[in-house]
């Protein structure tokens, strides 16, 4: 039996593969959080455009709910704003792209990467800074970015990106490789921080909306792996997140190697892998897997309801890794972000935390 | 050419995803005094459903199917307008929408475009739509079916609210609802009163295919309708 753990030991050692006191755990709370700040009535719009309300959700966040990790995902808009693409900024509401830049060859071939020490990319970086230097002795700590396809998808509008990749691709490749450098100077300003690592969101790697040869084409043979391994060069550990049904595993974990790897898990989609199954297929050989608790429950569903869904996955994940011979390579996350609407239950992640500590614990 | 090379060459345009070949043999279907109607279905449509069918087995990918969509709209753009008006009064009649809150539209525009190839009347009301204008638009199309889709959790409930709102207008019974999105389930579409709910808009498609609609024709089956018309 290993002995208690802080929650940043804890973490490290499930990055690693080692033996744990229990399984480590990471709600993905982050717009929710801003709830626990002072009075409680900090907008969105406030929480998304000022780093220092930006860093004080998650430092609120991590007191009341005691994670293992932080991640500071801010929204999908972020980049595709400073590209000049309107953001829409509701009160309560994740804010979104409403109006796209037109999909011409000539927008996509004269994006210009925007200046990063303005806008809302400043804005990220700086939250960021300020999250990794309230957080950074007690969990670990990583940025959310968005990949280049995720963010032309965003800037452009995903349906016409998806047909002019197909029609006409060289425009395409040329706005990829913009927005690739735009990346890699998030990947710069965010290297100054302090933060542990950049969680990348290459949302596209998914066989419901591309193949391996369109997704290999357009980030994951040319792009994505770029940024990965300029992650690691510049000091920070390379990680992933997808929320799509049917990601492509295979390209995400095996090729580019992070060193973890977020997923939601679709269980009326015919192939979408479960814990066990992520398991079984070797996935958690390669990384620290992070799923699946549905994050629909923590608006629909009880607490109760919550804490049996994360017992059982628990005992589903404690069982598979022992057979595979793993110590501690999964995280008991949600396979998106916990909703942060007005309408979700802070008690549900509260909820969700204490299941882990009541049944994660593992005996070796 | 012979009529059947015609309607050959015009779903191997769909099949081929080349919307300029798809206008190219909708005006030479034309010219050769094929039946718009035939030309659709025989042609176009049967196009459209070997590309749905390869997307669902993940035979082809996103990219391709929106562009098949788009040679599709591009051939119905040519027939349609040969075709009577009386010859569409008996078309089932749908309206899709993503709910208020989300801007995640290729789902539902997929849906569109199959339903559209199944013979649907659709009135497409577009993203991001408040519950009163899909009721309203319910009310005003007199619809047979209305289509409800979300990508995101955080707008989900949004599908339950049109719902209720559908049922306070008094329009439920005549009604059938289908959801879909990555966040609904079978037992959310329960929980909200919705009739259905699908993984893929083939699916979607061929379930309300198998539907009898009682309220205005029970005997009808609808793979036997050839009226098409998409109203974006």
């Amino acid at each position: 039996m290993v002995s208690e753990l802080s929650h940043r030991e804890r973490a490290l050692a499930s990055l690693n593969d080692e033996k744990v006191d229990r399984l480590s755990t990471y709600p993905i709370a982050c717009g929710v959080c801003r709830r626990l700040v002072g009075d409680g009535k900090m907008t969105y719009r406030e929480w998304a455009n000022d780093p220092v309300k930006f860093a004080s959700a998650f430092k609120a966040g991590q007191d009341r709910f005691g994670l293992d990790f932080s991640i500071g995902l801010m929204d999908l808009s972020v980049m595709a704003g400073d590209l000049g693409a309107n953001v829409r900024m509701d009160e309560q509401n994740t804010p979104f792209v409403d109006v796209h830049l037109q999909n011409t060859a000539e927008n996509y071939e004269n994006l210009e990467v925007p200046d990063i020490t303005k806008g809302r990319t400043a804005t990220l970086i700086a939250g960021t800074e300020l999250l990794a230097k309230q957080l950074k002795d007690q969990v670990v700590t990583s940025a959310f970015v968005e990949g280049p396809l995720l963010a032309l998808t965003q800037t452009f509008g995903a349906e016409n990106v998806m047909m002019d990749l197909f029609t006409d691709p060289a425009p395409i490749h040329k706005a990829l490789e913009t927005l690739t450098e735009y990346d890699r100077q998030i990947v710069d300003g965010l290297s100054h921080t302090g933060v542990d690592a950049i969680c990348w969101d290459y949302l596209w790697g998914n066989y419901s909306c591309l193949g391996d040869e369109e997704y290999g084409e357009f980030e994951g043979d040319r792009y994505a792996p770029l940024l990965n391994k300029y992650t690691v060069d510049s000091g920070m550990a390379n990680t992933v997140h997808s929320c799509a049904d049917l990601p492509h595993l295979d390209k995400q974990i095996k090729e580019f190697k992070p060193s973890l790897f977020s997923l939601a898990y679709y269980p009326l989609i015919e192939g979408s892998p479960s814990p066990k199954e992520t398991i079984e297929a070797g996935y958690a050989d390669e990384c620290l897997i992070a799923g699946v608790i549905d994050p629909q429950m923590f608006i629909k569903n009880t607490a109760e309801e919550v804490t049996v869904a994360t017992r059982d996955l628990c005992h589903e994940v404690k069982t598979a890794l022992c057979e595979r011979g793993l110590n501690s390579r999964y995280t008991i996350a949600t396979g998106c972000e916990v909703p942060p609407t007005q309408t979700c239950r802070l008690e549900n992640i509260d909820a969700m935390v204490e299941a882990v500590r009541t049944y994660g614990g593992i005996e070796y | 050419m012979s009529n059947i090379t015609i309607l050959d060459n015009l779903s191997s345009s769909i099949q081929r995803f080349n919307k300029k070949d798809a206008v190219v043999y909708s005006n030479e279907a034309l010219g050769a005094g094929i039946d718009p109607l035939i030309a659709i279905n025989e042609g176009l449509v049967k196009g459209m459903n070997i590309v749905g069918e390869k997307f669902k087995a993940h035979k082809v990918y996103l990219p391709q199917v929106l562009v098949a969509a788009s040679a599709l709209y591009a051939g119905l753009d040519v027939l349609l307008p040969h075709i009577p008006q009386s010859e569409l009064e008996n078309s089932k009649k749908a309206v899709v929408a993503v709910v208020h809150g989300d801007v995640h539209d290729i789902g539902k525009n997929i849906l569109k475009t199959l339903l559209t190839a199944g013979g649907f009347l659709v009135t497409d009301l577009g993203k991001d739509v408040p519950k009163d204008t899909i009721v309203d638009k319910v009310a005003e199309t007199n619809a047979d079916v209305l289509c409800l889709s979300t990508l995101m959790t955080t707008t989900m409930e949004g599908i339950g609210n049109v719902v209720g709102g559908i049922s306070e207008a008094n329009y439920r019974e005549n009604l059938t609802i289908t959801i879909g999105g990555p966040p609904t389930s079978e037992e959310y579409a329960k929980i909200i009163g919705a009739d259905h709910r699908d993984n893929n808009a083939q699916d979607a498609v061929e379930w309300l295919k198998s539907r009898n609609f009682d309220r205005r024709d029970n005997d009808r089956d609808l793979n036997d309708r050839a009226n098409f018309r998409a109203v974006a």
